[in-house]
């Protein structure tokens, strides 16, 4: 090869390896949404169902015109639950001009935090990532949108207080895996079994949970009064297998919101019948949203994954998550028609969506500056053998213990975080 | 043609005895070491900050592994486990308030002496042996990280990088952090360049061949294997720093857990044992082909019209990076850079059939 021809080939190959950046970034009247999320190791069907919902609703949003004439495009990737192609996927997705990002992971979403921060991108930590994000004052641009961890345990709680009056005495067995994730509720919990009186138990197996048959006898033994068992995955169906194998009373077992409709027919529907948990949004597809995503979306073949999915725990999870996202942009153009489009044009909408209910979806959710978690509100539903029914209305709970948590460690990442 | 090796004669023995004997490979490497000096000028911000940093990254922790798995022999699973270490001890000592270029030696240090307990196995075991102790060590560390609130740093289990500065630089923004993680992989790939032609370097080669024989004619196997360990571990300490600071920028357990230290016996393995060039090959093949074989797909699914379900299309990409990954060491055993030696050495005196190296 001559020295001109080499020299020629080498621009060339620069200027093209730019070239898809540019093309992308030229299209207007798009918002471009980031959804680089785990499809293959360890949130698999969870992922696979939640990005459905998203993508489904989203394609209803695009077939009634959009909003305010721009279409929303979801760039939908697997990152594999690996940082380095997660940070890739955030860069690209800067670059591109992606106004969100939403992950769908602990790690990463805790990973992302320092950068989203300091790019004003609005990273959606939906039942992941850092509890404490509940305060929006220490960061401005991550945004839980869903009730966090703390408010689960907190919620499930004070349902057991519901149903049985007082707690003063009772036993209650915490099962978890033993990770940040499973041990993040204790705080909240030993602070309530010291406010309320109850004797808090708790049992850590070994992540990733495939085997916990020397815990569970263990729990039989200490006769709890509730049980709530806290992992993911793998973990949960292990759990309800022990359980029942160890016959403790279903009915008196919960868990956060990671169990479905899946991890039932898992471990076998008839059997689970009662389990309890904790319900962000409406499950099913009575929801006046999923029958519109049925009629709109999902019957004339444009839906994003099979269609006995629809209306599954997960599945209403990502409508529900897309739902209050879209509500953010369609907020943000009343506040500022003429943009620019960009991560602090959609944070000003997303933070002052106000009672927003996603046509009976959701419970009546506020987002604030102050606080991203949109009120904390959730319901107990249990299982019936073929599907969960809600046991509650929408309600909040022991959210002055919750906060306070959130407040000790948001203020310590604002001294010393960034 | 490309070497033009006709005429050059090496006439002193330092000549023969250089890193790079032929002129050719002096300039290549000359050109290499430009372009990653002037790579934030040429490429686009995206490729600077998540493909060359996490290269030069991944490639120097690879190259501390090969100095212990390809320099002395020694198995070690737990490497994910010895970054850890560097990494927790240097930001913690950061936010202690010490200076960041005393903290990366200091978490150096620390997984010095916790990866030279561990390697202390090595004395005993052999093979298969010192690969469950050091996966053991893996399994430990990661315990006592999550275990202990004051090291993971609360229930959140999150620890912020505060911004610091290296030589008096911050290392804030694109560029710093990545001519920081570059200054520390040039000096590790130069140690590891001039570790062959040192007495250190024979006498870890003499313990990895056969540390009875290495004995007998008078290399002291105790002291070296240690070495070995101490040094490695030094070097993944460091570079758990760098990682911290440079690239991550916050830190938590699920970082470092075993799927990074297999993730860094593949580079080494696939890129080539104790092949300096191998630890890079290694590294981006390893780092990039998920990335790149998802984008095509992507790109295909959306782009050109082929219709496969989200599901097939996120685990495709896996399957064929498995395939590559056995492909290329059915191809060529001795990994990546055993590849390219055999391409340079096709060329070496190209047009002509032989080259004696």
């Amino acid at each position: 090869m001559k020295r001109r021809e080499f020299l020629t080939a080498t621009a060339a190959a620069a200027v093209l390896s730019q070239m898809p950046i540019r093309i992308a970034a030229a299209q207007d009247k798009v918002i471009r949404f980031s959804m680089p999320q785990d499809f293959t190791k360890v949130y698999t069907f969870v992922t696979a169902e939640y990005s459905q919902g998203q993508r489904d609703y989203l394609t209803l949003v695009n077939l009634q015109g959009g909003i305010n004439g721009h279409q929303i495009v979801a760039d939908v990737s697997d990152h594999g639950n690996d940082l380095p192609r997660a940070i890739e996927a955030y860069e690209r997705a800067k670059s591109e001009g992606a106004v969100l990002i939403d992950p769908l992971s602990t790690p990463v979403a805790r990973a992302l935090v320092p950068r989203a921060l300091e790019d004003k991108i609005n990273l959606i930590t939906a039942f992941s990532g850092r509890s404490d994000a509940a305060d929006g004052t220490a960061f401005p641009y991550v945004l839980p949108l869903s009730p966090n961890y703390w408010t689960q345990a907190a919620l499930l709680i004070d349902f057991f207080r519901q149903k049985d009056g007082d707690l003063n005495g009772k036993k209650i067995c915490y099962v978890h895996i033993d990770t940040p994730f499973g041990k993040e509720p204790l705080p909240i919990l030993q602070k309530l079994a010291e406010q309320q009186g109850f004797e808090l138990v708790t049992f850590p197996y070994t992540p990733p949970g495939n085997d916990q048959s020397a815990i569970w006898p263990q729990v039989r033994r200490a006769r709890p009064d509730w049980v709530m068992f806290w992992g993911a995955g793998v973990g949960q169906t292990t759990a309800l297998t022990e359980a029942i194998r160890n016959g403790l009373d279903m009915s008196r077992l919960s868990s956060s919101v990671w169990i479905s409709e899946s991890d039932m027919e898992v471990v076998g529907a008839e059997q689970c019948t009662g389990v309890l948990k904790v319900e962000p949004c409406v499950s099913g597809r009575e929801p006046e949203l999923i029958q519109e995503i049925l009629k709109e979306v999902v019957e004339p073949d444009k839906g994003a994954g099979p269609e006995d999915k629809v209306g599954t725990a997960y599945y209403n999870y990502g409508v529900m998550l897309a739902a209050i996202m879209v509500e953010g942009v369609r907020k943000a153009f009343e506040k500022d028609p003429d943009g620019p489009i960009s991560g602090e044009w959609l944070n000003a909408g997303l933070r002052s969506i106000s009672d927003f209910t996603a046509e009976g979806l959701i419970p009546a959710t506020t987002i604030t500056p102050e606080d991203h978690q949109g009120g904390g509100q959730g319901r107990i539903a249990h299982w019936d053998g073929a599907k969960f029914v809600p046991d509650t209305d929408f309600f909040s709970a022991n959210q002055d213990v919750v906060w306070e948590e959130v407040r000790k460690y948001s203020e310590e990442f604002k001294k010393t975080g960034k | 043609m490309f070497y033009r090796r006709a005429g050059i004669r090496h006439t002193r023995y330092q000549d023969e005895r250089q890193i790079w004997p032929l002129p050719f490979d002096r300039r290549l490497a000359l050109l290499i070491f430009l372009l990653a000096i002037f790579a934030p000028l040429l490429i686009d911000r995206l490729y600077l900050v998540s493909y060359l940093l996490p290269w030069v990254i991944w490639s120097t922790a690879a190259l501390g592994l090969n100095f212990l798995m390809g320099g002395a022999g020694q198995i070690h699973l737990g490497y994910g486990a010895v970054i850890a270490i560097g990494a927790y001890a240097s930001v913690h000592m950061v936010r202690a308030g010490l200076p960041f270029e005393l903290a990366m030696i200091g978490g150096g240090l620390l997984s010095a002496a916790v990866g030279m307990i561990f390697g202390a196995t090595a004395l005993r075991v052999k093979g298969l042996y010192l690969a469950m102790a050091t996966l053991a060590m893996q399994y430990i560390v990661d315990f006592v990280i999550i275990q202990f609130p004051a090291i993971s740093g609360g229930t959140q289990a999150t620890l912020q990088v505060p911004r610091v500065s290296f030589l008096g630089v911050e290392v804030t923004g694109d560029l710093a952090p990545y001519y920081v993680a570059l200054l520390i992989c040039l000096l590790v790939t130069l140690f590891m360049l001039n570790l062959r032609r040192s007495s250190f370097g024979r006498a870890l080669a003499a313990v990895r061949e056969k540390d009875y024989a290495a004995a007998v004619i008078g290399v002291n196997t105790f002291r070296y294997k240690l070495l070995a360990f101490w040094v490695s571990s030094f070097i993944g300490g460091v570079v758990g720093s760098v990682l911290a600071v440079c690239y991550y920028r916050a830190i938590s357990p699920d970082q470092f857990h075993l799927d990074l230290s297999i993730q860094l016996v593949a580079m080494v393995i696939v890129g080539g044992l104790g092949s300096v060039l191998g630890s890079f090959f290694g590294a981006a093949l390893i780092l990039f082909a998920p990335i790149l074989l998802n984008q095509f797909f992507g790109f295909a699914a959306s782009e050109l019209g082929m219709t496969i379900s989200t599901d097939l299309r996120s685990h495709v990409p896996l399957m064929l990076y498995g395939a590559m990954i056995v492909g290329f060491l059915l191809w060529e055993p001795l990994g990546l850079a055993k590849i390219y030696a055999n391409l340079r050495n096709y060329f070496l005196v190209w047009p002509f059939r032989h080259a004696r190296q």
